[in-house]
């Protein structure tokens, strides 16, 4: 009994990138299919996560106020471990993210967000199935006139393809390769739960209030770091390792995890908890030095972490608003261009205009700086002996600081030369 | 055309329950789908309607939350689905619940077969099919392995304890299927876009002329608490592989299992 559809567009993959596409487009009248293959949205996903929500905002002015959100971030934190010793800096500024100025970021639950903001999409018309995987792309003299789902077969005037890292679809129309060891990480995480009170004392938190934290020197020298969020009765608690480097590595991703679990410094935030949820994912950790050369060919446009839109400075990893800002700029190429054929550069030229293109460029550095070993472990390592130097006193003469760093360089296999060669590589990437 | 109706139950998904340390149960967090058997009865509805030219169509009783089953039932190939809307679904014991279908079932009308699960998957109580043909005085197969149609008499194989038996029944009837009857397909992308387009019949109680009295349970469910069963925490920690079997053989003997 089944007929033949057809529509504007079809979405591969409900995370944000396809939900913010969606909801764009099905505003604008489109007739819009999502396809996702988790039974609801966001049943699939992993995240940290932590939504800056100016990109809500681009998608739909008011949108950030009604999400599905967590609390908003007012704590921004940097754990430094080594061992069991650790250094903690804690950025709070209480008239940030207040009453007045909207907040800027939130953490959040992924199968809670993506559910709510498919639901979004769906009240403006746009259909979205799930539980059905899309297996490939339907082509006609070299552009993608439709997708393959099964022995189905749906067709569309132009396919999105939003079904996030290690793009299937985006390999199989041959626009970008297949994933390299060097430029994914894994990702795993836990969500622990704690009641609201428990972690709001924990973290200094007033109601509402979060944490952000982000952690370097947990993945045992492996290019990689941790990350944890407070939720409103939960924390999400991570690591992420750098694939290539892991598998030289030898250890298990989650025994170097548990080990964090147990660290002095964390564990007494999550005592007591329950873990319910486990999860593990790929994310980007390339940014602009990988990005495909053409993010498009006729018919097919791609976004999101299909395309590698993330960006990971050490400090703060973004995704999820990266994902929704390439969306919107896909859908209103789409909108802009009826021709299939053509919607790819003006895709582009959106991406430009909404800065998503520039703010990839400016920060590509970060990933020179990601990339030496040595501050996944020994600068993690110079700076607690560092701080313990400086907060021993034992009634003996105090040595000269110089002669201590000096001493320390030394004892963790630096030199100074090394040193100064880094440091002028982080001032001349940032 | 002749209807088929598949009964389904939405239930609380198990897997998102939560069993709190003192023993008592979270379902804050828990969200719904259709009772896991009574995707065989629908597709088991599917192949019987298909078998005999007939319509396959679902029904179910259920609270408001029940409404989000209506597509995933579609989906699964009815043609159209109904759906008896009351609060009162909520405390329904299997008199309740058969009496609800049976009135609903002479509102559709038109039926030569009504196929339910042997239970739900969340009370497993046995007690809906046989009450409902009871009430509208049916021929009823129940533990059905599988069944053919042939003109107006249904045979099915019934499971019993170490046999089976093979019963035959004019039609219409109501049979209720084990899930070994069939294979639930995963519905594809144009059976969820048909889905979409179908009919779905919504009913309140007095539509079928039933009042809220009528429909009170006679047994009330007082309590619930998880079942604790307690491991033996036996840990074989010896140090070759061989040794470990031995050891989990020596454990097994010991217990009788072999
Ligand atoms: C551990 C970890 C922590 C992170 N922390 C943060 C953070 O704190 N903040 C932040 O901004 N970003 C974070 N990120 C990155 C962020 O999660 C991603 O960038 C973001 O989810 C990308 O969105 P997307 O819509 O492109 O892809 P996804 O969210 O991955 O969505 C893709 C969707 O497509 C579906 N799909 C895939 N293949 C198919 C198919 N063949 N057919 C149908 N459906 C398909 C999937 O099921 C999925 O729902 C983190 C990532 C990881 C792994």
């Amino acid at each position: 009994m089944s007929k033949d559809y057809a529509y504007d567009a079809i979405i591969i993959g409900a995370g944000p990138a396809g939900i913010a596409c969606a909801y764009t487009l099905a505003k604008n009248g489109k007739s819009t299919l999502v396809i996702e293959r988790g039974n609801t949205p966001g049943s699939k996903n992993v995240t940290g996560g932590r939504l800056y929500t100016y990109a809500l905002d681009m998608v739909d002015e008011g949108l950030a106020a009604e999400a599905a959100l967590e609390r908003k971030v007012t704590h921004e934190q940097i754990i430094i471990l080594d061992g069991n010793r650790s250094i903690s800096i804690d950025y709070h500024d209480p008239s940030f993210n207040s009453e007045c100025k909207s907040p800027q970021s939130y953490t959040i639950l992924r199968a809670v967000f993506d559910e709510w903001f498919a639901n979004k999409a769906v009240e403006l018309g746009a259909t979205v199935a799930c539980g059905i995987k899309v297996d490939g792309l339907i082509e006609k003299n070299g552009q993608v006139v439709g997708v393959v789902a099964g022995e189905d077969n749906i067709y569309a005037g132009i396919v999105i393809a939003a079904d996030g890292v290690n793009s299937l679809i985006a390999q199989k129309a041959g626009l970008i390769s297949d994933i390299k060891p060097h430029a994914v990480g894994v990702g795993v995480k836990e969500v622990i739960l704690l009641p609201s009170v428990t972690i709001e004392s924990r973290f200094n938190l007033k109601k509402d209030e979060g944490a952000s934290c982000l952690m370097l020197g947990c993945t045992e020298g492996i290019h990689g770091g941790g990350f944890l969020y407070t939720n409103r009765e939960s924390i999400s608690l991570g690591c992420v390792f750098v694939v290539d480097e892991l598998a030289g590595h030898g250890r298990q991703v989650h025994d170097i995890f548990q080990e964090l679990k147990m660290h002095p410094t964390i564990y007494p935030l999550i005592e007591g908890g329950e873990t319910v949820e486990y999860g593990a994912h790929l994310v980007s950790e390339a940014g602009y030095r990988e990005f495909p050369k053409k993010p498009y060919k006729d018919g097919l446009l791609v976004i999101g972490d299909s395309a590698g839109f993330v960006i990971s400075t050490g400090y703060s990893l973004r995704g999820i608003d990266l994902a929704m800002v390439s969306g919107i700029a896909a859908a209103r190429a789409i909108i802009a261009e009826k021709d299939p054929v053509r919607v790819g550069p003006v895709y582009m030229n959106e991406l430009e205009k909404n800065l998503l293109m520039p703010t990839m460029k400016a920060v590509d550095g970060y990933y020179d700086i990601l990339e030496i070993p040595r501050i996944y472990s020994s600068y993690p390592k110079l700076a607690a002996g560092l701080f313990e130097k400086l907060f021993t006193v034992d009634g003996k003469v105090p040595r000269s600081m110089k002669k201590e760093i000096r001493g320390l360089i030394k004892q963790n296999g630096l030199s100074a030369w090394q040193l100064i060669k880094d440091g002028f590589r982080g001032v001349k990437s940032i | 055309m002749a209807k088929i109706i598949a009964c389904y139950k939405w239930v609380t998904d198990e897997a998102d329950i939560r069993i709190n340390s003192e023993g008592s149960i979270d379902f804050s967090k828990a969200k719904g789908k259709i009772s896991d058997y009574d995707k065989n009865a629908i597709e088991a509805a599917m192949q019987a309607a298909q078998s005999i030219g007939a319509s396959a169509v679902a029904l179910t009783f259920g609270t408001a939350k029940a409404k989000l089953s209506l597509k995933d039932a579609l989906t699964r190939g009815p043609a159209e689905s109904f759906w008896v809307c009351s609060e009162s679904a909520e405390k329904a014991d299997g008199a309740a619940t058969a009496k609800v279908l049976a009135e609903a079932v002479k509102k559709i009308g038109d039926y030569r077969l009504i196929i339910c699960a042997e239970g739900a998957s969340d009370t497993y109580a046995r007690q809906v099919g046989p009450r409902i043909a009871a009430r509208l005085d049916l021929p009823c197969i129940t533990s059905v392995r599988g069944f053919e149609i042939q003109g107006d008499v249904i045979t099915a194989t019934r499971k019993l304890d170490n046999r089976t038996e093979v019963v035959k029944a004019g039609l219409p009837a109501l049979i209720s299927v084990l899930p070994e009857v069939n294979e639930a397909p995963i519905p594809g992308l144009k059976a969820v876009l048909d889905a979409g387009k179908k009919r779905s019949t919504e009913f309140k109680l007095q539509d079928i002329g039933l009042t809220d009295a009528d429909v009170a349970p006679r047994t009330e469910v007082r309590d619930f608490k998880a079942y604790i069963m307690n491991r033996k925490n036996i840990i074989i920690s010896a140090d070759t592989n061989a040794d470990k079997v031995k050891e989990l053989v020596a454990n097994l003997r010991k217990d009788g299992v072999i």
